[in-house]
């Protein structure tokens, strides 16, 4: 039986199958949205956050990593109760839609990219703190400085977000509602097909993720050993 | 710009509660190297740093031919004891200062290169560097713009004796060309070599103050003699 599930899914896969391609299609556009929204607005603000010595600091990144522990289904009913018809946010109209797919995985990303880019600026910062300072440089450049030098690490900062946000399911479940040829993903796509029996689309929709978990840990795993 | 006298009213630099530099008064008019010495932990580092900035004082208390370190920073650079290099070629590293500097002579790197026999490790990341050549790459990020005070932290202190001898022909060069150095160093024949003037820390306090000719010369404190005989 195993056997012929597999077959089906390879099936699949190397027929390029039109839904299984849409749900891989939906899945990638919507993470890769969220993650380069949040890594726009993490990396400049996680890397800041090095130049403030005082209790927000602190309290910031305290807050930061302990949002990354979030479970993602936690966050989307945060923000299920905001952008539903009676949420404050209702008359965006966004409920059930890739947007609202898109903003649940920002807000999962964004606490795992502030967080891992303070740890490497600050580390590269105690390393390169004195020269900077003796460079009589403005903070802006110190800031730059400090991104490239991590560049590497970063990526894979980037990376790792990715990872969590593609394999996440809770979330867009709840705000995207699983809705046919439209908010269906990956993840969700799995859940609903094994709920009801249709095995072999969830297989090969998991032998793609388990590939794209894979790529990524290659790439983390590389790019480590460059910086 | 003149930078001289050198002039510490009253400096006090503590950490927590525990005294690093105590009632420090100094008039300097050394024009060539100034040497900072002194045992592990007598407060040379920290003054080094606190006369190039890094560490901040009470306005005032450091005047530089009567300006504040604010409006001479842009004058000085530092070496460090392990030189702080970006993860990037010789060349990168150089660039990096040049530009920072707003320096347009599109030449001005190959000439730094060439000055400093750097043209071998120009195109090399300074990981793979030896630690002679990564003070070098520091000695020449620090010329750059041609700084009228340069800060040595030890700058020899890990070298053999063939580099130690080529950077101390560097540092007497840019002596030469009015460029005022503090150095810290261990070093006595070192000091004896290049220094002229001294500057002795014990504990955080100045017991020292006057030229090297006269610190080997004149009988000094149990101390200071301890201190040249094993040094």
């Amino acid at each position: 039986m195993l056997i012929n599930i597999l077959e089906t899914a390879f099936n699949l896969i190397i027929t390029f199958d039109k839904d299984l391609f849409e749900i891989i299609g939906l899945s990638l556009k919507v993470t890769m949205s969220a993650l380069i929204i949040a890594v726009t607005i993490s990396i400049p603000f996680g890397a800041y956050l090095v130049f403030f010595k005082n209790k927000l600091q602190n309290l910031v990144v305290l807050f930061s990593n302990t949002l990354m522990g979030m479970p993602p289904v936690v966050l989307g009913l945060l923000i299920y109760t905001l952008v539903s018809k009676k949420g404050i946010f209702g008359f965006l109209d966004i409920l059930y839609t890739p947007t609202a797919m898109i903003l649940a995985q920002t807000l999962l990303i964004i606490p795992i990219v502030v967080s891992l880019t303070y740890e490497e600026i600050y580390k590269k910062n105690k390393e390169y703190n004195l020269l900077l300072n003796s460079l009589n440089l403005s903070r802006l450049t110190k800031l730059k400085t400090l991104v490239y030098e991590s560049r590497y690490a970063l990526i894979t900062v980037a990376l790792t977000g990715f990872g969590r946000a593609s394999a996440e399911v809770g979330a867009v479940m709840i705000v995207g509602g699983n809705i046919n040829h439209f908010t269906r993903v990956m993840t969700t796509s799995i859940a609903f097909e094994t709920s009801k029996g249709s095995i072999e689309l969830a297989v090969a929709l998991g032998l793609i993720l388990i590939t794209i978990s894979f790529i990524i840990t290659l790439l983390i795993k590389s790019l480590r050993k460059i910086s | 710009m003149k930078i001289l006298p050198l002039v510490i009213n009253n400096l006090n630099f503590n950490i927590s509660n525990n005294k690093i530099l105590k009632d420090i008064n100094l008039n300097s008019n050394e024009k060539k190297i100034t040497i900072i010495a002194g045992n592990n932990g007598s407060g040379k580092s920290t003054l080094l740093k606190i006369l190039h900035g890094l560490i901040e004082t009470p306005r005032n208390t450091i005047q530089w031919g009567g300006f504040s370190i604010p409006e001479i920073k842009h004058s000085q650079s530092m070496v460090f004891q392990s030189p702080i290099l970006l993860n990037r070629t010789t060349y990168d590293n150089l660039l990096y200062v040049v530009k920072n500097k707003k320096i347009k002579d599109k030449y001005y790197i190959d000439k730094i290169v060439e000055k400093l026999n750097l043209k071998s490790i120009e195109k090399v990341n300074t990981k793979y560097i030896s630690g002679g050549e990564r003070q070098k790459v520091a000695i020449a990020m620090s010329i750059i713009g041609d700084p009228k005070i340069i800060f040595l932290d030890e700058p020899t202190s890990q070298l053999d004796p063939a580099y130690k001898n080529e950077i101390e022909g560097i540092i007497k060069d840019l002596a030469e060309n009015e460029t005022k150095i503090f150095m810290t160093s261990h070093d006595i024949a070192q000091i004896k070599r290049i220094g002229k003037e001294m500057i002795f820390l014990d504990k955080g306090e100045v017991i020292y103050n006057n030229t090297v000719e006269k610190f080997f010369k004149d009988e000094q404190s149990e101390l200071i003699e301890s201190y040249i005989h094993y040094g």
